[in-house]
């Protein structure tokens, strides 16, 4: 496999100084990263957090975040290439990672790796996901216009997230039985051609 | 003992009108003012009010009978005014509910006159019932309901995180009723979720429709 890390003037010094953390630090510090890869709009560290680790790892602000960046970076590089562990192990001797700190990236790259790539494989581009589905079966019995009814209505609520913020837009929609089969029977066109695509 | 006192009501025709306990004052003044009215000035009228509930637009129209025909306009307001309350009233309950002798009875007992009611009879039985009944449901208050769903599944070969992603989603476009237009992306489990629960509502809606409460005749 070809380099997925060039061994750059900026690594060098982030693998001198990683080689230089604790291995049990480094090791948290790991996994923290790998945790929060697949949020890309969130910082593995808030501001504060990063000033605590430049106290637990002895290193100043910059140390620190070429540190993580080159940690980060290295851990994404994983996830595109999608790198077997031992394939990870031997690119990171190639940058002359201490093999006690290559050990450690492989250990964790093991164990988490699959579920932060299907993750990241799940990561929706579009600006508006799906998030939430609620529904409620009501049976109408009358209304304004008609006296003594049976109907019986469906109310889907989909939950639609902005890719900007926090705030879930509902969208109620409104049923009849005819309608929703009309609306399933379209699911499930969507879903054979799902079925096909394995 | 309310039992009893039910079934002497649903007995005699004379105390229950389909109108209920008390006749709306827009009819009882309506019955009054139908005297001497000529039938095919009624008539005209008639056909104006039934396109007004069917929510056409009918000023011009009660205008032009305002104009022309013999009949004074406050006279005419209370005809329309009783005729449109009578039809809502008689639209609102199921056809199976209410048999046309009955409602000719009522109208009879509101002394109106026997060709008129024939007209109503036949505007609250004939064949324009259905086209009522349409629009009636169009216009009842309602959420919106989907007019247009379209659909792609999708496959990304690659993305800025992955050089190999091969991973499915749904893109869905849905316009509402309400002239609103949504666009959204799902994973594959999302789908399926939403997929589940349609089927679920389908599910549960079979099974309502199956108890007893939906059989019990009114």
């Amino acid at each position: 496999m070809a380099a997925i890390i060039k061994e750059s003037q900026s690594i060098k010094e982030a693998v001198t100084l990683i080689n230089k953390i604790d291995l049990n630090k480094f090791s948290r510090l790991l996994s923290r990263i790998l945790q929060k890869l697949h949020l890309k709009e969130e910082r593995t560290f808030s501001e504060e957090e990063e000033q605590k680790l430049q106290g637990a790892l002895s290193l100043d602000k910059q140390s620190v975040s070429l540190v993580l960046e080159t940690t980060a970076f290295i851990l994404e590089q994983a996830v595109y290439h999608n790198v077997k562990p031992a394939s990870l192990n031997q690119q990171l001797e190639n940058i002359h990672l201490s093999s006690e700190k290559a050990d450690v990236f492989c250990q964790i790259w093991t164990t988490a790796g699959p579920h932060v790539l299907d993750q990241v494989r799940q990561r929706i581009f579009a600006p508006k996901k799906l998030e939430h589905i609620g529904w409620e079966l009501n049976l109408q019995m009358a209304r304004s216009t008609h006296a003594k009814l049976k109907e019986p209505h469906a109310v889907l609520e989909l939950g639609l997230r902005n890719e900007d913020s926090v705030r879930v837009d509902n969208v109620s929609l409104e049923f009849s039985h005819q309608q929703l089969l009309e609306f399933y029977n379209k699911l499930e066109t969507v879903q054979a051609q799902l079925d096909s695509l394995t | 003992m309310s039992s009893i006192h039910a079934k002497v009501a649903v007995g005699s025709s004379t105390d229950s009108s389909f109108l209920g306990g008390r006749i709306p004052t827009e009819i009882e003044i309506m019955a009054k003012h139908l005297k001497d009215v000529d039938q095919e000035i009624f008539r005209k009228i008639l056909k104006v009010v039934v396109n007004a509930i069917e929510g056409k637009d009918c000023r011009e129209a009660i205008k032009t009978i305002a104009e022309n025909a013999a009949l004074p306009e406050e006279r005419l307001t209370f005809v329309v005014a009783g005729m449109y309350r009578l039809l809502k009233e008689a639209l609102r309950i199921p056809m199976s509910s209410l048999k046309q002798e009955v409602f000719k009875e009522d109208l009879r007992q509101l002394r109106i006159p026997e060709e008129f009611i024939t007209d109503f009879s036949s505007v609250v039985f004939g064949n324009r019932r259905t086209t009522l009944e349409a629009v009636a449901i169009q216009k009842g208050p309602k959420l919106p309901c989907i007019e247009d769903c379209r659909w792609r599944v999708d496959v990304a070969i690659s993305t800025s995180a992955l050089s190999r992603a091969l991973q499915p989603s749904i893109l869905m476009q849905m316009k509402l009723s309400d002239g609103r237009a949504h666009r959204f992306e799902m994973s594959v489990s999302k789908f399926q979720e939403l997929r589940y629960n349609v089927a679920l509502i389908l599910k549960e809606m079979n099974d309502l429709e199956k108890k007893s409460i939906l059989k019990i005749q009114d």
